[in-house]
């Protein structure tokens, strides 16, 4: 995948949304336009109605604080079984966001993945039937509240295997928060890690700096992977709402 | 994290006797309309309950409306008459009247949560609006009529707990979920029991009714062996959850649940209206019209409890009630002094199963029983009149 060094303009948001969905799913590629901004929502609202018949994965949260989410986040992707991913990046990494106490459910559920501090729990990727005793049991994660500010933060992916060759790296991870509540800057940033990983673009031991700014324009530094939304207040224009920069080695 | 669960046996009293200790609560109905027949049964099933009980034990009927004046339902009702009414003087509408405004209440747009602060604060300081005085003041005259006891409708009974302090000691006996910090809401979580998240108090920061009850009922289960929950099978789940953290606390909780009265096959709420005619008033009434203070009450009683039952299948009939009520008059005619039987206490503890409270339904289908003899003076001054 090619990485754009070009701002981001609506032109390019296309592409890179584009390059998305055909990597993902081929046959919506072969349905839609996909260089034009209704060939995009057309492809996306194939997507929402297929509904739960793919992969997905629930994550129950707790508390929630972005640098100690991204760090379990990539913990948890990293996990992921190969042949399960291939099917959860078919579903475009499909994620439902509960609010919920881990330690209140791990009697009853096998979590694939739990942070340490028990703040928020993860299931393996799976047809959506299988966490539906979870979902009755839980609601939606409701957390309407702005990101609170943050200085950068460094994350430190925790060491394990890495493929052969390859070389500890940083990235920089950019959220942005105007008009982003927390739950929706979940969703963006669980899809940009998620794929990420799933990707290699991120491996054990690397360092994430995230960055929380207020929207990502211009060009900030080559992003390989980044979160296309629609504009809340531009009718048919997109936004970046998260991105994952290039690698640069760890010195 | 770690959570605990504590599971502690009732508190020890000083210079303890033997009689065990029962708390009586019943979901609370909200003073701003008349009672209807639901309500009715339910005010009647727990008058029986608590007198029947109390030869037997030592009973506290906890009836509190100070802690339920916080929910949203009461508090968006003061401020919507407020707003769309202003100065008012509520001294001399009847509940039929009031009751037409919570209609229009409930029919309305809800007020933003901000509104309804100058009332919750002022709630917690004792002020009560005066149209819900007022409909408290006629109750209590409806409970006079009925022979109920009165278990404070009109004073000050604040909760034990203030909101914060309540979720403090859910988070302590690991059953809180507060998500305030993301804006969200705190939910009661019990689901390590397999219960499902329950929402206490909502992002905008309302509490519930079941945050109230849980404020009155936390710091009070210590003190009881038995905590009987007396409620409509509608709020059964909710119910199940207050059982869960009470019995946590100590002592053993018995939820009864007693079904609505559906009038003309359909169980409606209150927000609705549809009770002209058909409340605790014009029953009244109608009754005492043609019988004396006594007949209509032990009628009531037959009627509501032992002809009407548990469930919620028979539709209300007003002449199936004054039939009850004739039954009655006859009854007080029959009715002898208890010699050459067991004591009070000893007749009215059969009418209990593993529990202490003694069941209202058993107790009054006995008296319409055709093998029994006349029922016994004391029975009846005691327990139903």
């Amino acid at each position: 995948m090619s990485a754009t060094a070009a701002p981001m303009t609506q032109d390019c948001l296309r592409a890179r949304e584009a390059m998305r969905i055909r990597a993902a799913r081929p046959d919506l590629a072969a349905r839609h336009d996909l260089s034009s901004y209704d060939g995009l929502t057309a492809a996306r609202s194939d997507i929402t109605a297929e509904g739960d018949t793919g992969s997905s994965v629930a994550v129950v949260l707790r508390s929630f604080d972005l640098a100690r989410w991204v760090r379990d986040t990539c913990v948890f992707a990293l996990g992921v079984e190969p042949r399960q991913a291939a099917d959860w990046r078919t579903s475009f990494t499909r994620t439902v966001f509960l609010a919920g106490n881990p330690e209140q459910l791990r009697e009853r559920f096998r979590f694939a993945h739990t942070a340490a501090d028990g703040s928020a729990a993860w299931t393996a990727p799976g047809p959506a039937a299988r966490t539906a005793s979870l979902r009755r049991l839980l609601k939606t994660f409701d957390a309407p509240a702005r990101l609170p500010d943050r200085p950068d933060t460094l994350v430190e992916i925790p060491p394990g295997p890495r493929p052969p060759g390859r070389p500890r790296a940083r990235r920089d991870l950019y959220v942005a928060t105007a008009e982003c509540t927390i739950s929706e800057a979940l969703v963006h940033v669980n899809h940009v890690l998620a794929e990420a990983v799933l990707d290699g673009h991120i491996a054990p031991g690397d360092h994430l700096v995230v960055h929380q700014v207020p929207r990502i324009v211009g060009a900030p530094a080559r992003l390989v992977t980044v979160r296309v939304t629609t504009e809340k207040h531009l009718p048919g224009r997109l936004k970046a709402a998260a991105g994952l920069t290039e690698e640069a080695r760890v010195a | 994290m770690t959570t605990t669960l504590s599971v502690a046996g009732p508190r020890p009293r000083p210079g303890a006797v033997d009689r065990p200790r029962v708390l009586l609560a019943p979901v609370t109905i909200t003073p701003s309309k008349p009672l209807t027949p639901s309500h009715l049964k339910g005010l009647l099933w727990t008058d029986v309950m608590y007198r029947a009980t109390r030869p037997l034990a030592d009973v506290a009927y906890r009836y509190s409306h100070t802690t339920y004046h916080a929910t949203e339902q009461t508090l968006g009702f003061w401020e919507f008459l407020d707003r769309s009414r202003g100065a008012t003087d509520y001294g001399d509408l009847t509940e039929e009247r009031i009751g037409e405004l919570y209609v229009a209440f409930r029919a309305a747009e809800r007020a933003p949560a901000q509104a309804l602060l100058p009332y919750a604060e002022a709630v917690e300081r004792g002020w009560v609006h005066p149209v819900s005085t007022r409909v408290l003041e006629l109750w209590s005259g409806h409970y006079a009529a009925l022979g109920l006891h009165d278990p404070g409708l009109l004073r000050h009974q604040p909760p034990g707990l203030g909101l914060e302090a309540v979720l403090d000691r859910l988070t302590a006996l690991g059953m809180c979920l507060d998500q305030r910090e993301v804006g969200g809401p705190v939910y009661l979580d019990l689901t390590r029991f397999g219960l499902p998240l329950r929402r206490l108090v909502t992002a905008d920061g309302r509490p519930n009714y079941l945050a109230c009850a849980l404020r009155e009922l936390i710091p009070l289960a210590p003190d009881f062996d038995e905590l009987v929950l007396l409620y409509d099978h509608e709020l059964d789940s909710d119910y199940q959850q207050l059982e869960r953290v009470l019995s946590a606390l100590g002592p053993r909780v018995r939820r009864v649940s007693v079904g609505r009265v559906p009038i003309e096959g359909r169980i409606r709420s209150a927000r609705q209206g549809g009770w002209q005619g058909l409340h605790a008033g014009t029953l009244i009434d109608a009754a005492r019209a043609e019988h004396h203070e006594d007949a209509v009450r032990l009628g009531m009683r037959l009627y509501f409890i032992a002809v009407l039952g548990p469930g919620w299948q028979q539709s209300f009939r007003s002449d199936l009630l004054l039939q009850y009520v004739r039954r009655a008059a006859r009854l007080l005619d029959e009715a002898g002094p208890a010699t050459d039987r067991p004591t009070l206490s000893d007749r009215l503890a059969r009418h209990r199963k593993d529990h202490v409270y003694v069941d209202p339904y058993r107790l009054t289908s006995r008296l319409l029983g055709r093998r029994g003899a006349a029922p016994a003076e004391d029975l009846l001054r005691g327990v139903f009149l």
